[in-house]
């Protein structure tokens, strides 16, 4: 019976192990950082231990009542610790003291376990024999949970499930205890069901893994998730919250409804209100159709032209009642035609010249997409803009990373621009950059069309001032072959999203 | 990828079914070419052509002959081409994704001294009259990256595990890359140096590291894998002379190389296009003969009567074309390349090298586009079979081809684990002298053999008689020979060199 009894010890020693392995990779994968995480989790998990310990000498009585519940709660909490760090950090909220909160909690009741046990036991064995063998198999336990973590747990169960397995052995122990220590229980049944359920929990979450990293997945959106889509491209992604719609793709915030106007005025008018009597416009970019609403506000354009990579993307704004109402159904008007295609292969092989280029990429976040920021991308633009016509550029937030706005705006220049940046606030997004440019010196417009609700006559020649913290610095150009945008961009936002 | 994406890859991969993987050898036709060593029977050709000047031989050396002729405004030359392709080592294919090389395919920026890469560039729009580069066929970023210890870290020069000593030896080796540059005696092409330090020609490379007490095991990975990328051998069987050759004739201001879908084919197709009505090919030429002041060619298609011949195949061939002449004391390196269908999106950069392979890593023959979202790829793996010539050009010919399809998996997934499964086809290309190896002493037997190739009106242009087996030898050799046939021909007047 002493080895059964030695190895429940074994294995409440290896749960205890994995829990804080567990903690430690999800906080190393999720915030970065390896050996901090590591070092404080285990700092943590190891005070908790302590704390565990000095408290076990509260417990008096009714000792294997209080060990089968502690161990019952360890299998609960410690078995979907992963899970409730997961959905915790999706969520965004606060996501350091839930970890150190789960660690604290487990630390303390597996602090408890072995105290508790070995006052349980000292009736049965000579003090120094049971001191020597619970402390061997605790450690034998330990030894076993770190060699059987990377190179079974992780690689073939996940953290998620790894942690479950190991909670539903710590309730296993629990409900062998009941059993074991009868005589010395007064409701051994209690126990039971109680065990029972924790061990029907467990095994529900084995079972529903996926759907709880599904369900992480989920919810890194704040709100109601109303439509989410793999396409060949990216992950399209629409949340709602009361008239709030918002759209993510790849899990990059592309705007919100609550202040995108602000956004697409900004990006528009100040180039096509300057541009009276402006026919062709080429929209590059934009598949959600806001940046063709503005254009369509003119009554000379008569024919815009829009390419963009994803056609589930076009057919979504198309289609969608919603997102057509958000579009004003701009992507079904007769004057626009939809290209789905890469931009910059698609402009080297077009002949079109255009009044105006409205150029709505997704940000530099890599070498593929720094691509179309390059000297050799604005070279090419330079033939399809007319004489007189105007491009403008989204370029990333001028204040958040002023490197990579100033390159931008410097490619442009070396590219044979004359060059006229501006910004404007967009709540949801901060301080927002646009360079326009041209081959003729720049003027604001002196009237914007109406109905517009972000923009006025007035308002709109403060755009091109500059606060002293956002003003130009001193920045290398990005080229094909030497995207230092992509460098800076990363550096600066990294700075930021933390 | 982000840290939020990476918490739901924690939770399990999904796994791709492994498909067939098709494919096969390319251009087998080393029959004709052992026809010429066992000098096999052939049908005597019916019918004589006659041309002033007759190019044996349409890789990069004839085709640059052909091109400076034309220059000169001379147009009465032949190219006869054994293959049915003209490129010889510049040969490339194409699939429905992107054209790719079968073996060379990047020039370096040309240095200033490097007119004739300069004049050639210009006139195909890479650089413009003020030497400003073109950046569309420079090497996109990012260029190169290493696999080293389990990694992939930017760049060529190892870090990961590096001491202080391995990279002070590094700096040691560039200061001493410098110091050797300032001589004068390393010009691209090598003509244009000052006369070579004979010494150096008299050690291999390894040697040389040791001799200068460079130990460093991830420099002589390092200097080890230059030799082999250029001249397919290693550093014990390459030429000190060559080897710093490699690192001290190039300028590393400027960032570079130039490099194409299809490599240096890109060049080829352009020479060719100039040249249609030169070129001549599946001829094979059979016998060289001098009679009275003319030279007399027997081929597998005509005969041909010419003033003069320029001789831009492969020197070690032409004992058997030409009765009296001793062979060459050249040894040629065996190559296999392969071109591989990527089904995924893999990002990479252009050269992907890995630490202590036996092969140079891939290129990325997709990398040159300008599309931002690139679905498939072609990958050109290079291997280099270092070592005894003779046996290894037995292993490479009796193996067949899932002995090497097998081989090039295996190296591959050490650092792309799993990659046969998006791996649909391989086709490889087997060389058994693909170029010239400057193995120690090469200089001496460089002169040697162009004393022994000097007949009136007859010149050998192959890059193999300057004995490094790059672009700029071979423009160099075919320029020469031209403007040396010229002036025998008394075209024009005599001068030393280009």
């Amino acid at each position: 019976m002493a080895i059964v009894l030695f190895i429940s010890v074994f294995l409440i020693a290896a749960c205890g192990l994995i829990y804080e392995l567990i903690a430690g990779t999800l906080a190393s994968y999720l915030l970065g950082d390896s050996v901090l995480q590591f070092s404080t989790i285990i700092g943590t998990y190891l005070f908790a231990m302590g704390v565990g310990s000095w408290l076990s000498k509260f417990l008096v009585r009714g000792l294997v009542a209080r060990f089968i519940n502690i161990e019952i709660m360890v299998g609960v909490v410690g078995g979907f610790s992963s899970s409730i760090l997961f959905l915790g950090f999706a969520y965004g909220q606060g996501f350091r003291p839930l970890l150190y909160g789960v660690v604290m909690i487990v630390g303390v009741l597996v602090g408890l376990e072995i105290p508790l046990l070995m006052r349980i036991l000292k009736e049965r064995f000579e003090f120094s024999d049971l001191v020597a063998n619970v402390l061997t198999f605790d450690y034998l336990g330990a030894l076993g949970a770190s060699l059987l973590f990377p190179l079974l747990l992780v690689p073939k169960l996940g953290l998620v499930r790894s942690a479950i397995v190991f909670g539903l052995l710590n309730v296993g122990v629990a409900l062998w205890s009941t059993w074991f220590f009868r005589e010395q229980l007064g409701h051994p049944w209690r126990l039971r069901i109680t065990g029972s359920i924790a061990f029907l929990c467990l095994c529900a979450g084995l079972i529903f893994a996926d759907e709880i990293s599904n369900a992480a997945d989920n919810s890194l959106y704040a709100d109601d998730v109303i439509l989410s889509r793999q396409t060949r491209y990216q992950r399209i992604v629409l949340t709602r919250w009361k008239d709030d719609i918002r759209l993510f793709l790849s899990s990059h915030l592309q705007f919100s409804s609550r202040d995108e106007y602000r956004y697409h005025e900004a990006l528009v008018h100040p180039a096509l209100a300057s541009l009276p009597g402006v026919r062709n416009v080429l929209i590059l970019g934009g598949g959600d159709g806001l940046a063709a609403r503005e254009v369509l506000r003119y009554d000379t354009v008569q024919s815009i032209t829009l390419v963009d990579l994803d056609p589930e993307m076009t057919t979504l704004f198309k289609t969608h009642p919603m997102l057509k109402t958000l579009n004003g159904n701009s992507l079904n008007s007769p004057r626009l035609k939809v290209h789905n295609a890469d931009a910059f292969p698609w402009l080297e092989q077009s002949r079109d010249v255009y009044d105006a280029v409205i150029i709505d990429f997704p940000d530099p976040t890599n070498f593929s997409l720094g691509k179309l920021y390059t000297t050799a991308f604005y070279r090419l633009l330079k033939k399809h803009v007319a004489e007189h016509g105007l491009v403008v550029v989204q370029s990333t937030s001028p204040l958040f990373a002023r490197q990579s706005y100033w390159c931008i705006v410097e490619t442009m220049r070396l590219a044979g621009w004359r060059i006229s940046p501006y910004h404007a606030y967009v709540p949801s997004f901060g301080e927002w950059g646009f360079v326009l440019a041209g081959q003729q010196p720049y003027e604001p417009p002196l009237t914007v069309p109406v109905g517009l609700k972000f923009l006025t006559s007035a308002n709109i020649r403060g755009l091109f001032e500059f606060p002293r913290d956002m003003q130009a610095v001193a920045v290398e150009p990005n080229r094909l072959n030497d995207q230092v945008l992509v460098r800076y961009y990363e550096a600066e936002w990294r700075n930021i999203s933390r | 990828m982000t840290r939020r994406q990476l918490a739901p890859a924690l939770l399990g991969l999904t796994v791709k079914g492994e498909g067939q993987i098709q494919g096969g050898f390319v251009y087998e036709n080393h029959n004709e070419g052992h026809k010429i060593r066992d000098r096999a029977i052939y049908r005597p050709p019916a019918g004589t052509r006659r041309a002033k000047v007759i190019i044996i031989g349409g890789g990069m050396a004839g085709l640059c002959a052909g091109w400076w002729l034309r220059k000169q405004g001379f147009t009465d030359f032949l190219i006869l081409e054994g293959e049915e392709e003209i490129g010889g080592n510049a040969r490339s294919g194409h699939n429905d994704i992107c054209a790719y090389p079968w073996a060379s395919h990047y020039v370096p920026v040309p240095n200033p001294e490097s007119a004739l890469v300069r004049e050639l560039f210009t006139e195909f729009g890479l650089m413009d009259a003020q030497g400003a580069l073109d950046e569309r066929w420079l090497c996109h970023s990012p260029q190169e990256r290493l696999f080293l210890h389990g990694r992939w870290q930017w760049g060529l020069d190892p870090e990961a595990g590096t001491t202080k000593a391995d990279r002070d030896q590094r700096h040691t080796f560039e200061a001493r890359m410098e110091e050797f540059a300032d001589t004068g005696q390393f010009q691209l092409p090598m003509a244009l140096g000052k006369p070579p330090d004979r010494a150096l020609d008299q050690l291999s490379m390894r040697d040389w590291l040791v001799q200068q007490k460079l130990t460093s095991p991830y420099l002589a990975w390092q200097v080890d894998y230059g030799c082999r990328d250029d001249y397919g051998s290693s550093s014990a069987e390459t030429s000190a002379w060559a080897g710093i050759h490699y690192h001290a004739a190039r300028q590393h201001s400027a960032k570079g190389p130039f490099t194409w879908p299809e490599g240096n084919g890109w060049i080829a197709r352009r020479l060719a296009e100039q040249l249609k009505a030169h070129i001549v090919t599946t001829v094979w030429t059979r016998a060289i003969e001098r009679i009275g002041t003319r030279w007399h060619l027997r081929t597998t298609g005509f005969n041909v009567e010419a003033d003069a011949i320029i001789y831009a195949a492969p020197s070690f061939v032409l004992p058997y074309l030409m009765k009296g002449l001793p062979k060459p004391n050249f040894e040629y390196s065996p190559w296999l390349t392969a071109n591989l269908v990527i089904e995924q999106p893999i990002e990479t950069a252009w050269d992907n090298v890995i630490y202590d392979s036996p092969s140079l890593g891939y290129v990325n023959a997709t990398h040159q586009t300008l599309a931002s979202r690139v679905n498939r790829a072609v990958w050109t793996y290079y291997l280099p079979l270092t070592g005894p010539a003779l046996n290894q050009r037995r292993r490479l010919q009796s193996q067949d081809w899932n002995f090497w399809k097998e081989a090039i998996l295996t190296d591959l997934e050490r650092a792309h684990p799993g990659l046969r499964k998006v791996v649909s086809r391989i086709d490889i290309f087997r060389q058994g002298h693909a170029m010239r190896r400057p193995r120690p002493g090469f200089l001496t037997e460089s002169e040697a053999w162009r004393k022994a190739t000097e007949r009136p009106n007859f010149r050998i242009a192959n890059s193999d008689v300057s004995g490094l087996p790059i672009f700029e030898e071979a423009q160099y050799r075919g320029v020469e020979a031209a403007r040396f046939t010229l002036a025998a021909l008394g075209i024009i007047k005599k001068v030393d060199r280009p």
